[in-house]
C-alpha cells in the first residue's frame, strides 16, 4: 500500500483517538465544550461508556471504556508501525483469536468474580486486538486497493 | 437490493442491540464489526458459495450493514423517544450540567452550552420529539455505523477468506 494511503489511515485512526480525550482538550479550546454532547453520543454507538470503566485523566475522562481505548490504542500503534514498514506478513488467524481469547477470558473471569474488573487489565486485552485486528484491516484495504487497481 | 438481504437481518440486529442498554454494555464496540461479519456469512451460506469474499464486496456488505443499522437504530431510539417522552438526554442531564460547571470554560459558554441542551431536553419531555435531537442521533449513526460496518465487512472476509484456504489446503 502506497505510503500516501497508509498515512491517511494513520492519521483518521489518529484523529478518531483523540476524539477519545476531548475533556482534556476543553482547557486550550473552551468551544469544544460544545462538541462535547455530540462526540460523546458518537463515541456511545461505539462503547458503553459505564463510568467505573472510563479512563481518568487530568481535567476528565476518556469517551470510551478502558477496553475499547485499548483497542483503538492497539490500532493506531499497529498503523504507526505500518507508516514505516508496509511489508509485514499478514500472520495466521490464530494471531486474531488469540487477543480475542484473552479479552474474553478477562470478561469472564472478572464477570463471575474470579478478579475485580481492572482497567489496566482491559486496556491491556483491549489494545493487543486491536493491535492485531489491524493487521486484518490493514490486509482488506490493501486487497481493495488492488481489486480497484486492476479494474483500472 | 435482494442481494443485501443479509445486511438487513444483521443491520436490523444490530440496530435493536444499540437501542438496549444492557446488551448494548455486554457487546461494547463489537456490535457493528460483528454484524457485517456475520451479514457476511450468512450470504455465504445463502448462496451456497465456496468462492473467496473480494474486498470490494465485503466493504459494501459491511457499509450495507451499517447503513441498516443506522436506519433502524434511528428510527427505534426516535420512536422510543416519542412514546416514552424520556432518553439518555433527560436520564443525563444533571449529571451534564455538573460536569459543563467543573470545567474551566467562561460562564458565557457553559450558560449557551446548557442552554442549547435544556432546549432539546424541554422539547423532548413536552413534545417526545426535538429537531436538534433526531439530526444528532440521525447523523451520528449514520457516519460511524457504516465506517465500524465497512470495518467489520473488512476484516470479516479476511477471517472467512483464511478459513476457505485452511480448509482448501
Amino acid at each position: 500500500m502506497a505510503l500516501k494511503y497508509r498515512a491517511i489511515l494513520f492519521l483518521v485512526i489518529l484523529i478518531w483517538f483523540t476524539g477519545i480525550f476531548t475533556e482534556w482538550f476543553i482547557k486550550y479550546d473552551e468551544h469544544l465544550l460544545f462538541a462535547l454532547p455530540f462526540l460523546k453520543k458518537s463515541y456511545s454507538l461505539v462503547c458503553h461508556q459505564q463510568p467505573a470503566k472510563l479512563i481518568l485523566f487530568d481535567g476528565g475522562e476518556t469517551l470510551t471504556c478502558a477496553r475499547c481505548t485499548g483497542i483503538y490504542a492497539g490500532a493506531l500503534i499497529s498503523a504507526f508501525v505500518f507508516l514505516f514498514s508496509s511489508k509485514l506478513k499478514l500472520p495466521g488467524i490464530k494471531f486474531l483469536f488469540i487477543p480475542v481469547i484473552f479479552m474474553l477470558g478477562d470478561i469472564f473471569l472478572y464477570s463471575v468474580h474470579i478478579y475485580s474488573y481492572s482497567k489496566n487489565i482491559a486496556f491491556i486485552t483491549g489494545l493487543l486486538l486491536g493491535s492485531a485486528g489491524f493487521f486484518y484491516l490493514y490486509a482488506g484495504l490493501k486487497n481493495l486497493i488492488i481489486e480497484i487497481k486492476n479494474r483500472e | 437490493m435482494k442481494k443485501y438481504i443479509s445486511s438487513l437481518v444483521t443491520g436490523f440486529g444490530a440496530g435493536v442491540l444499540q437501542i438496549v442498554p444492557f446488551l448494548r454494555s455486554f457487546s461494547c464496540c463489537m456490535i457493528i464489526p460483528l454484524a457485517s461479519f456475520f451479514s457476511l456469512l450468512l450470504n455465504q451460506m445463502a448462496t451456497k458459495s465456496r468462492e473467496k469474499i473480494s474486498s470490494k464486496n465485503a466493504l459494501l456488505f459491511g457499509v450495507m450493514t451499517g447503513l441498516y443499522a443506522a436506519l433502524f437504530g434511528t428510527i427505534f431510539e426516535i420512536f422510543i423517544t416519542f412514546i416514552t417522552k424520556h432518553n439518555d438526554i433527560i436520564a443525563t442531564f444533571p449529571e451534564l450540567q455538573r460536569m459543563v460547571e467543573n470545567f474551566p470554560v467562561s460562564p458565557e459558554i457553559k450558560t449557551e452550552v446548557l442552554n442549547i441542551f435544556q432546549n432539546v431536553r424541554n422539547e423532548i419531555l413536552t413534545y417526545g420529539f426535538s429537531v436538534l435531537y433526531t439530526f444528532s442521533v440521525l447523523i451520528n449513526n449514520l457516519i460511524v455505523d457504516t465506517i465500524f460496518g465497512a470495518i467489520g465487512g473488512l476484516i470479516g472476509a479476511q477471517v472467512i477468506n483464511n478459513r476457505l484456504n485452511n480448509r482448501i489446503n
